[in-house]
């Protein structure tokens, strides 16, 4: 599937902005099953100083710093990505403490890039509830695959889907105990939940097609991907109970939240804020 | 006289000390004899006698006070300072056995700062297998942001420190490395000079290596690695007031002679860093960094935190700025890499690990776990990557229970755990009231990067523990501290280079003077003069409380109730009421305005104001000064009398004394500062908010009260201390306009509105013409510019026809003086907020709201 993805983000501010610097994630990231053709960002006011780098995780970052007064600041990114759908290969069987194990000794350079995601992080701290709660979805011996889409079923069942519900400073114990949030929040929840039984999990922010029957579509959208020994990196969607395919448009991963963020900033002044953000992802023919 | 005898036979003279046979005695050996290298000590000590030497000990203590040498105890934000405590005796170390630590520290040193380059770029030894991934992954301190960065020159590591512990084979063991911001290196240093000046005769026989050459050694460290520029400027980062060790930061400031600064005062343009100063923007080539590196930038490292500098690591990433040490150096403290170091020095450095780390069993590793949960009851469990709230445990004094629990927690998160062999640390001999007794010892040593390799200091920071069977060092739960002396030989050390004294740095004038400083400063300036004028309005205001008939020049209820009623402090009405009654409320507020610090008009309340803009400046002030200061907190910490009478009589007593004590605060601060710009606004703030007093004072006493003024001023001559100039010049004829000549236009009376316009304008002149057109891009104009303001009010003070003023219209009142006067105050407070804007920029920072 080819897309053009639009990501908009609009900070107004009550008061005057002297200079404020910023640091976006929303430029797509290309790997195995997607290609960005064409990519494009815009800042308004003109910022001053504009860098773009790759962090620790390969993310496409743009770092820059607005030294004029202003009101108001917007984030704009348009891409166009190819997608391609997920193959529809067998998951292998292997029983997750089997791949719990697997981590542990990691013994070659893809299942220790994996073990990287099985630690603890600033938004995502493992813990005896969550380990708990995550515990009926893995008898002993049950394959990880099999177990992981069952605990996204839960997840997506016993989570109420509420926009506002929760605040992304809401600490992990707190949200499992409302059981509602929003995509951002399941996918913590799953992560810290696999992370508390040793296994590894890392945060994709992205984009959804819009228009589908799907939550999250409005803003950019979170999910988990989970490490399967023997197959690689599995993509989870709690939020919708789906595994993406060529619906879904990776932006960047991470350990958590806080590694890929789309839009982070610090300003001087301004006073109070608000934020809107439009995402809108449509199809389009061949360039 | 017994001395003298004493000393007569000094080498047979002992030490009332009797060190444990368990532990190792750093100064005396089983056999009850000195130790080689501490003969001369022992000798001189010996012969000084117990007496002497607490004698000494409290000149020391005086000397630590009147050096302001503190440190902050955590979980006290109204920043309780504990004087240093430093015990007389020094620990002498061996010249030789000191060579070989120094060796083996320089080398630990190299191959953290190795560590630290590996970890942060390719990850050889996390691919290879040679350090668990972890201890890499798993530690809360590797941040990832800062990963790829080559630090200048490759230098991750520019300061280094360990805590060195000794048991009783006479080994020395590293107990932990501290990477992140050591400190101490400044205590070490005042402890120098404190005890060089303690024990000079012995200080002067030991040939103690002298600590100077390091601390020059570190501050050339800091310019050579500061990248780009000739004449580079280090500013040195502080966590603020309240952090545990922020004398040591100011003290080492100032020896180095570069500015001591908070994130506010720093800010990234174009990806360079910058200082706010008075002058303008300065850039900033080196941050020596007293804050933990997830602190230093709330864009890039932690969210959470607005204390350091946003954009700081894009700075640090563009090559344009060097941090000392590298942001993401904490990494190398947990204790957890102590076990792989022998390997790893064995391979990179082609050589034996020097110097041995305490035994440590990392629990992720299975072998070693069995080996922990086996042997439990012999180790210390400590968190593998520690943090705040994280304290060490010990097995041996646990009951099974508490045991299982913690074996449990291991079990679930073995990663997380590490067992250390507990050192039985060696002891050394300290002054307590009961003679000398052995503490337990450990001590700090420091490594700087001198371009080649890594130098260390001859000396270092003596802990000492605050009970003999205490097994936990540290400042924090009150431990003492020792001077060190390390033993040179005659050439190297000499009396009069040392002794602490290092050549200290000027700093770089006004240019270099944040404004955050200039704009406590100035604050300081106006609550100062705040308390001033509270009391002296209650001190003219009290006498007339007494049921006495008045004599002479006291003022009476009336007036007082006139004026308070004036200024709003009573409500209105009250001078219809019965003259007891009105004693009664006048007595009530003044009492308030005495003892009650909750009340915003209340002297305690501009006290408190006064010292919480004193706190952040501590730096700037003279010692002297921040003792009145204190002085004045404890004069006015009593409690208030219950009876009436003796309240009144304990009030005057206490404002007597208060008025001499802030007497004593201007002097000092007119005659121990330095008269650069942070003086200035200091005084600026001083002028400002007496020219507004006084401009109330006049509107209240003169335009709000009845036609007969002449009760009233008696009262306001006194609170404006111009009673006497007022008589010898008018005598007894109370007239508006003398009044005005002499408090309102009069630029020869230091009380007068017209002297405070004076000096103003003069202060405002003498600022460097760059710094009067600071100020935000878009308010350049002209008439935005403090001087002119002030100018203009002066000269509208200077033309104002005194005769017309103090001529009553048609209803009997004073309405042309009432308009100038709120015109006066109008103005004043412009000045006020145009200075605030010109100088001080305040604005907040912000995070953006998380978006999706």
């Amino acid at each position: 599937m080819l897309y053009q993805a639009t990501h908009l983000t609009h900070y107004k501010y009550e008061e005057p902005v002297a200079q404020c610097l910023s640091e976006t994630r929303i430029t797509p990231r290309t790997f195995l099953r997607q290609r960005v053709l064409k990519t494009t960002l815009e800042v308004h006011p003109e910022p001053t100083v504009l860098e773009r780098r790759k962090d620790y995780f390969g993310n496409h970052v743009a770092t820059f710093s607005v030294f004029r007064t202003h009101d108001h600041f917007t984030a704009s990114a348009t891409s166009i990505v190819e997608v391609t759908p997920r193959p529809e290969t067998i998951l292998p069987d292997i029983s997750w403490e089997e791949a719990q194990l697997d981590f542990a000794v990691h013994l070659d350079d893809i299942s220790l890039q994996a073990y990287e995601f099985v630690f603890d992080s600033p938004f995502v701290t493992s813990s005896f509830e969550l380990a708990q709660y995550a515990h009926p979805s893995f008898p002993a011996g049950r394959p990880l695959a099999e177990a992981v889409q069952e605990l996204s079923h839960r997840i997506n069942t016993e989570f109420l889907y509420k926009p506002k519900s929760t605040s992304i400073d809401m600490p992990l114990p707190e949200v499992l105990q409302q059981r509602r949030g929003v995509c951002q929040d399941f996918a913590h929840i799953m992560i810290g939940a696999l992370r508390s039984l040793h296994l590894s999990a890392r945060y994709v922010s992205g984009y959804l097609r819009s228009g589908a029957d799907v939550q999250g579509a409005e803003a950019s959208h979170a999910w988990v991907s989970v490490f399967i020994p023997g197959y690689g990196w599995l993509d989870l969607d709690p939020t919708n109970d789906v595994i993406p395919s060529d619906g879904h448009i990776t932006l960047a991963w991470g350990r958590d939240y806080g590694d890929v963020a789309p839009v982070k900033g610090i300003s001087l002044g301004g006073g109070k804020q608000t934020v809107e953000v439009e995402v809108r992802v449509t199809p389009v023919q061949a360039l | 006289m017994n001395e003298t005898k004493v000393g007569a036979k000094t080498e047979k003279m002992e030490w009332q000390y009797q060190p444990t046979s368990t532990h190792w005695d750093e100064a005396i050996r089983p056999s009850g004899m000195p130790r080689h290298h501490w003969r001369k000590l022992y000798t001189s000590i010996g012969r000084m006698g117990f007496a002497q030497l607490t004698r000494r000990w409290q000149t020391g203590q005086h000397l630590i006070q009147t050096n302001g040498i503190t440190y902050n105890v955590y979980g006290d934000p109204q920043g309780k300072e504990r004087p240093w405590s430093l015990d007389p005796i020094p620990l002498v170390m061996d010249g030789q056995e000191w060579a070989k630590l120094e060796q083996a520290i320089s080398q630990r040193a190299t191959l953290m700062n190795h560590m630290l380059g590996d970890l942060y770029g390719a990850q050889r030894l996390i691919h290879q297998r040679q350090l668990p991934a972890a201890l890499l992954f798993g530690n809360p301190n590797f941040l990832r942001t800062c990963h790829g960065i080559e630090p200048a020159k490759g230098v991750f590591l520019h300061t280094y420190a360990a805590d060195l512990a000794r048991s009783p084979d006479g080994k020395w063991w590293v107990i932990s490395d501290r990477t992140q911001a050591p400190s101490g290196m400044g205590y070490a240093l005042e402890n120098r000079l404190v005890s060089a000046r303690m024990l000079p005769s012995a200080f002067g026989q030991c040939h103690v290596r002298p600590l100077n050459r390091f601390f020059e050694q570190y501050r050339e460290s800091l310019l050579n690695l500061a990248p780009n520029r000739d004449n580079p400027r280090v500013v040195l980062l502080t966590p603020g007031p309240n952090n545990e060790t922020y004398f040591e930061q100011s003290f080492l400031a100032r020896q180095w002679g570069v500015p001591l600064v908070e994130g506010a005062d720093l800010t990234v343009r174009d990806n360079r860093v910058f200082l706010k100063t008075l002058s303008g923007l300065e850039p900033v080539d080196m941050v020596l960094r007293r804050m933990d590196d997830s602190f230093c930038d709330p864009l890039e490292l932690r969210g959470d935190s607005l204390l350091g500098i946003p954009g700081l690591t894009q700075a640090v990433r563009s090559g344009n700025v060097a941090v000392s040490n590298a942001l993401g150096s904490g990494l190398m403290e947990s204790p957890g890499y102590m076990a792989f170091l022998p390997s790893l020095c064995r391979q990179w450095l082609g050589e034996e690990l020097k110097l041995p780390s305490v035994a440590t069993w990392w629990c992720g590793e299975r072998a070693t776990r069995r080996f922990v949960t086996a042997n439990l009851d012999g180790l210390v469990i400590k968190p593998t990557f520690p943090r705040l709230g994280h304290h060490p445990e010990f097995p041996a004094y646990m009951d099974s229970a508490a045991k299982q629990v913690l074996l449990r927690r291991i079990e679930a998160d073995p990663e997380q755990f590490l067992a250390q062999e507990q050192v039985a640390l060696s002891t050394v001999p300290v002054c307590t009231d009961s003679g000398l007794t052995p503490r337990h010892v450990v001590l700090r040593v420091f490594a700087v990067w001198d371009g080649q390799s890594y130098s260390v200091m001859p000396g270092g920071l003596t802990r000492v523990s605050i009970e003999a069977n205490s097994p936990v060092v540290t400042m924090q739960l009150g431990g003492g501290s020792k001077d060190t002396w390390v033993l040179g030989d005659d050439a190297e050390s000499s009396m009069p280079s040392d002794g602490g004294r290092t050549r200290t740095y000027a700093p770089r004038g006004a240019a270099d003077l944040p404004s955050r400083v200039a704009d406590n400063l100035f604050w300081l300036g106006r609550y100062g003069e705040r308390v001033e004028a509270g009391v002296r309005m209650v001190r003219a205001l009290l006498p007339g409380l007494s049921s006495e008939e008045d004599f002479g020049h006291t003022a009476t209820i009336q007036s007082a109730v006139q004026l308070l009623t004036g200024l709003n402090y009573l409500p209105e009405g009250l001078d219809k009421t019965s003259i007891s009654q009105q004693r009664w409320h006048v007595g009530r507020l003044l009492s308030g305005m005495v003892y009650d610090p909750s009340r915003s008009s209340s002297i305690g309340w501009s006290l408190k104001n006064l010292r919480r803009a004193a706190w952040p400046v501590k730096e700037w002030l003279s010692q002297d000064t921040w003792r009145v200061l204190q002085q004045l907190e404890t004069e006015f910490s009593v409690t208030a009398p219950v009876h009436h009478e003796l309240r009144l009589v304990a009030e005057m007593n206490l404002l007597d004394r208060v008025i001499v004590t802030l007497s004593a605060f201007s002097g000092l601060v007119m005659e121990n500062t330095v008269r650069c710009n942070g003086w200035h606004f200091l005084d600026i703030g001083r002028r400002l908010e007496r020219a507004l007093q006084t401009a109330d004072l006049l509107l209240t006493s003169l335009v709000q009260s009845p036609f007969d003024i002449e009760p009233s001023m008696d009262t306001l001559l006194q609170i404006a201390d111009s009673s006497i100039t007022y008589r010898t010049r008018y005598f007894t004829e109370v007239k508006v306009e003398f009044i005005l000549q002499l408090l309102m236009c009069d630029e020869s009376n230091p009380r007068s509105v017209g002297f405070q316009l004076a000096t103003l304008v003069q202060h405002l002149r003498s600022m460097p013409a760059n710094l009067q057109q600071q100020g935000s891009a878009d308010s350049q104009d002209e008439e935005h510019l403090p001087l002119l303001l002030a100018e203009k009010i002066q000269i509208m003070v200077q033309q104002a026809v005194l005769e017309d003023l103090a001529a009553r219209d048609s209803d009997g009142n004073l309405a042309a003086l009432e308009e100038l006067l709120r015109t006066l105050k109008g103005n004043l407070f412009d000045l006020s907020a145009l200075l605030t804007a010109h100088h001080f920029s305040h604005v907040p920072i912000s995070r953006f709201k998380p978006s999706f």
